[in-house]
């Protein structure tokens, strides 16, 4: 099977689950599961190639340009990392059919779980960095999703959020080295990154790179000092910890370690960074693990530990210790898979996780205890258990360890950590199977049914067979994996039990006997250690995020407070300040033109403009006044564009002026006549100086563009030497507009659909409230004008309308050759309808109305888009436009060209949302007692006329 | 002005450019000096329609004077002047009836109903129903 396949085959069957859960849970859960094995036997195809010491690679061009390739490639620690995510990930999915309830949604569970398994997949196999911090991204977001998985419990919530907070700000630091990286190499590709070992360590941005890379990977892998999100990500469902703890999230960090250990391993920064990060996340996570009573907390901190254990060994930086990482990593995956799985079947049986409220519990579910013990040995590092190989290994590698000089410090200190180690592995043990049978267990606890205990079972079997006979168990696996990492010769080590007297067994003797000691002086200890006063990492990082939350608020609220006034000041200042150091800090063009001087004709529109503008200023307060100068300054500006030669932006001005000023009019029936005064004069004449300073900063650079030649060549020429030959139309703004710029245009309609629609939803909110109660209760005035109506303009309006849709015909047809177009002509048949609705009323106009305005939209979208799609079946791009010459007898010659039918959508979606904006303006306006009238007019002197005139 | 026209062509477009322009004069005089709006109103309705007729005239004329083709352009606004003025003056006495006079100031009119513009939709919806019913 292909590599992308393998990984995208968890995504893709993530759909799975949501359809099949109606089919039942069972029939859920085994959809889920074949699509792990199939991802899984795809996989292990593989693995004899590979074995064989083969590389596989898939590749695949996405965006080159950007060095961005959808590259997978797959080898000895790939295949390890994504044999354990696939292989765990399916006894995973068994064992939560069984152990989810009946209320959890296990659809939603599924997809989550295949959306992280891809996730991890696509980590381990990517042979970009880009596409592996996309993948590494995708890991903490699905996350996220599965530690937060119980919605209710606001542990789980508030355990998600900081696991995404904390992998999350990783995961940014980690995009930030291996940019740095790349940028070193020169290439995004692992596979040549990996081959420049001299060049990434020689070169003096090699330290920041290696911190950034190593937040990410000490983020993900729970390291000192983040380690404080693991145990609280134990909110999360049993099968979650088992999953993201053992095998898959929290060994992403180590992956990466592991996987780019060829280049970054060996040099002093590497080895005190990483060793004595890894040294004392081992320790502290067996202390704290010793003391905890929760079950899965207990394990939270040895996971804790043991991921320590496996950082320090990649930190020393000999091949020795990492082939004895990589065996760990399996060991560890097996059996602390096993003990998650165990600790919530105890859960699930007796109700609670507190071992100071079990024990006893060996009678009572034997097989469990079996499990747990076999597992719980392995951990603690009793020989013929797997753990005890690794952790023999572990301290072998240890003694060879000096920091700064001292060649005591590592060793004690892991001994020290191996002895907590072995502490609590017997308390789990102990304190929870053996003693008394108790007779206060919140539940009667017994063994679960096959399902549940099979995965751990399986598990712990192949505890005790690599414990065993590890070189035939895992030997190969171990030495693929092994070279993937060292990517050298392997250094000289066996796999076996007996290694012979050497300080590393009586390292483990001390540990086992001392961690023996400690358990029986555990109550003692306990007391002592609740008694003592610890930081407390969630109350830190509470504290840390309301600071952070805090200040950006501040700071957002500080600049937007939800006041236009405010927003716009700060905009305007702010572009102003940019504008200026651009200006005065760089070198200006000098003028290359004379200023034209001033004829009469634009001088007396600057006039009109100005003292429209500044009564404006005067009398704003008045609203209806301040509609009627927008008027002018409107009118103004599209005889300016006239006067410019732009005639379609002043066609489109003239028509959009129009209906704002209608529909404005509409919107000021229901607000205040006047504005009243709310702001200080201090307030004033500082925001006066804004808006002064801005106009001056507009105006001054507007002269400066006109006055001087474009730095570089404008895309205008291009525009005018290819509308006729490329596009097949002479007006080139709307070749621009339905052709080169086409894809802009299909989005700018879509957003104008948008509004409008956001228009008819807020009406529909607001007159759902009190508000619309209100407006529909004010009462009817009996001295309120009548004949509103009135004759006059309805026949007007009736005579208008034909020429009107006329003129929006034309105006489209001739769009592709002169001023006009589909934008335009749309503005000009909503007019002529909006007339029809001001002469003779809403109600009366809306009767003749038979198709809704939100269907008008969606038509001008579809047929914008089909026509986009109509040149795929030409084998042409999107939106790629064909034409032609037709005689329309009485109108002349016309080009019809296939951006007409996508013309034909901006018309309609322009059509549809100015009308659908009236609409649902015209609907504030309903009161209870009106009755819609049944005659276009309200006096008609033919409805008064005596019957025998009319029969006449 | 091109020389390719007759003396008594050009004649006849300035007599029209200058009535025009006495009428637009005299119209926008009117709107500052006529004592009250519906006097006033008089000024603008006439300065458009006889003002801009004559220069829409004028324009004709030139065309086919000078171009040797009539244009139609001016038909068109001319259509659009006649339809939109009085309807534009009608809303403005309206409106001014409405708001700035007493409804008894008013003269009478025939008849037993009062001013259209002083009776609310629904008031004289009644009186038409009882109307059809008296009949």
């Amino acid at each position: 099977m292909s590599l992308i396949l393998i990984a995208a085959l968890p995504f893709l069957g993530a759909l799975l689950p949501g359809l099949m859960i109606r089919s039942g849970r069972t029939a859920c859960a085994w959809a889920t599961a074949s699509v792990t094995l199939t991802a899984l036997i795809g996989l292990l195809v593989h693995a004899p190639a590979v074995m064989r010491g083969e590389v596989i690679q898939y590749q695949l061009e996405w965006m080159p340009l950007l060095g961005l390739n959808a590259n997978f490639f797959l080898d000895g620690l790939g295949l390890l990392f994504a044999g354990l995510i696939l292989g765990i990930g399916l006894l995973i999915i068994i064992y939560a059919r069984f152990y989810l309830s009946r209320q959890d949604p296990m659809g939603q569970f599924y997809t989550y779980l295949l959306l992280f398994q891809g996730a991890m997949v696509g980590i381990v196999l990517s042979d970009n960095v880009l596409m592996l911090l996309i993948f590494w991204e995708l890991t903490s977001l699905s996350s996220f999703l599965l530690i937060g998985y119980w919605k209710h419990l606001p542990e789980g919530r508030q355990g998600a959020r900081m696991a995404l907070a904390v992998t999350g700000m990783g995961g940014l630091a980690l995009i930030g080295g291996m940019l740095i990286l790349g940028n070193i190499v020169g290439s995004y590709d692992l596979t040549v990154i990996l081959q420049n070992k001299e060049l990434i360590q020689a070169s003096p941005l090699y330290l920041p790179a290696l911190i950034l890379i190593l937040l990410g990977c000490f983020t993900k892998s729970a390291q000192f000092p983040f380690h404080f999100w693991l145990p609280h990500a134990m909110a999360a469902p049993t099968p979650v910890s088992a999953y993201l703890h053992s095998a898959t999230m929290v060994k992403a960090g180590l992956f990466l370690m592991a996987r780019l250990w060829p280049v970054l391993a060996g040099t002093p920064e590497w080895f005190y960074i990483v060793a004595t990060t890894g040294l004392i996340t081992m320790v502290l996570g067996a202390v704290i693990a010793l003391f905890k009573d929760d079950l899965k907390a207990l394990l939270a901190f040895s996971t804790v530990s043991h991921l320590g254990l496996i950082t320090m060994l990649l930190g020393f930086g000999t091949p020795f210790a990492a082939v004895v990482a990589v065996f760990h990593i399996i060991n560890h995956a097996t059996f602390k898979a096993a003990l998650f799985m165990s600790a919530g079947i105890v859960d699930h049986e007796t109700h609670t996780r507190d071992i100071k409220r079990l024990g006893g519990l060996r009678h009572l579910m034997p097989v469990t205890f079996t499990i747990v013990m076999v597992a719980g040995l392995s951990m603690a590092g009793i020989p013929l258990f797997n753990g005890f190989l690794s952790k023999e290994m572990m301290l072998d590698a240890a003694t060879e360890a000096a920091w700064n000089g001292n060649h005591w410090l590592v060793p004690a200190l892991a001994t020290l950590g191996a002895l907590f180690s072995v502490a609590y592995s017997f308390r789990l043990i102990v304190h929870t199977f053996l003693g008394p049978k108790r007779d206060d267990y919140p539940a009667k606890p017994h063994d679960p049914g096959f399902g549940m205990w099979a995965p751990p079972a399986l598990l712990a079997v192949l505890v005790v067979l690599i414990g065993i006979m590890p070189a035939l168990m895992v030997g190969p696996l171990v030495a693929t994996a092994s070279g993937a990492v060292i990517g050298g010769d392997l250094p000289y080590y066996s796999l076996k039990i007996w290694h012979g007297v050497n300080a590393a067994l009586f390292m483990s003797i001390a540990a086992v006997v001392g961690g023996l000691v400690l358990l029986a002086m555990h109550r003692p200890l306990d007391a002592a250690w609740i008694r003592a006063r610890r930081p407390e990492a969630k109350a830190i990082f509470d504290a840390l995020m309301r600071a952070v939350t805090g200040a950006a608020n501040a700071l957002t609220d500080g600049l937007h407070n939800g006041a236009m006034t405010r927003y716009a000041a700060v905009f305007t200042l702010a572009v102003i300040a940019a504008g200026s150091a651009a200006w005065f800090g760089g070198t200006n063009p000098a003028p290359a033109r004379e200023a034209l001087a001033i004829g009469p004709v634009p001088l007396i529109g600057w006039i009109l403009l100005m003292v429209a503008t500044v009564c404006m200023v005067a009398y704003h307060r008045n609203r209806l006044l301040s509609l009627v100068l927008m008027g002018i300054v409107g009118l103004i500006v599209s005889v300016a564009f006239a006067y410019m030669s732009a005639p379609d932006l002043a066609l489109t001005q003239i028509s959009v002026e129009v209906v704002t000023i209608i529909l404005l009019l509409l919107a000021l029936n229901f607000l205040p006549k006047h504005s009243p005064v709310e702001s200080s004069n201090a307030r004033r004449f500082r925001d006066g100086t804004i808006a002064v300073l801005g106009g001056l900063a507009v105006g001054g650079l507007s002269l400066a563009m006109l006055l001087s030649d474009f730095s570089q060549e404008s895309i205008s020429a291009f525009h005018l030497a290819n509308s006729k030959p490329g596009g097949g139309g002479t007006n080139v703004v709307n070749v621009i507009l339905v052709d080169f710029r086409g894809f802009d245009t299909f989005g700018e309609i879509i957003v104008l659909g948008i509004a409008a629609l956001v228009i008819f939803a807020m009406t529909e909110s607001v007159l759902g409230s009190p508000v619309g109660a209100w407006l529909k209760q004010r009462p009817i005035n009996p001295l309120e004008a009548g004949d509103r109506h009135p004759l006059m303009m309805v026949v007007a309006t009736r005579v208008m309308m034909p020429i009107a849709l006329m003129v929006g015909v034309f105006i489209f047809l001739r769009g592709h050759n002169e001023p006009g177009g589909g934008f335009i002509a749309g503005l000009i048949v909503a007019i002529a309808l909006v007339m029809q609705y001001m002469a003779s009323g809403f109600d009366w106009a809306t009767a003749r109305q038979r198709y809704p305005y939100h269907m008008i939209i969606a038509l001008g979208v579809f047929a914008a888009a089909f026509t986009g799609i109509g040149s795929w079946f030409a084998d042409r791009p999107f939106l790629t436009s064909n034409y032609g010459y037709f005689q329309i007898p009485p109108m002349g010659e016309f080009e019809l060209a296939t951006a007409m039918a996508f013309d034909v959508g901006v018309f309609l979606c322009v059509v549809g949302a100015v009308m659908l904006g009236l609409e649902s303006l015209s609907r504030f306006a309903h009161r209870a007692g009106d009755r819609p009238s049944p005659y276009p007019m309200d006096i008609d002197p033919s409805r008064d006329l005596p019957q025998e005139a009319k029969d006449a | 002005m091109s020389t390719d026209m007759a003396l008594w062509q050009e004649i006849v477009l300035a007599v029209f450019l200058v009535t025009a322009g006495i009428f637009g004069l005299v119209g926008s005089f009117g709107l500052i000096k006529l004592p009250d709006p519906m006097t006033r109103l008089h000024a603008p309705t006439k300065a458009t329609t006889l003002g801009v007729g004559g220069v829409l005239i004028a324009s004709m004329l030139y065309f086919f004077f000078a171009k040797g083709h009539l244009s139609f352009h001016e038909l068109m606004i001319t259509l659009f002047l006649f339809l939109t003025a009085p309807i534009t003056a009608h809303f403005l006495a309206k409106a001014n009836l409405h708001t700035n006079v007493a409804r008894d100031e008013v003269p009478p009119p025939t008849g037993d109903r009062p001013w259209a513009g002083f009776e609310s939709d629904e008031a004289r919806r009644i009186a038409e129903e009882q109307a059809s019913k008296g009949a």
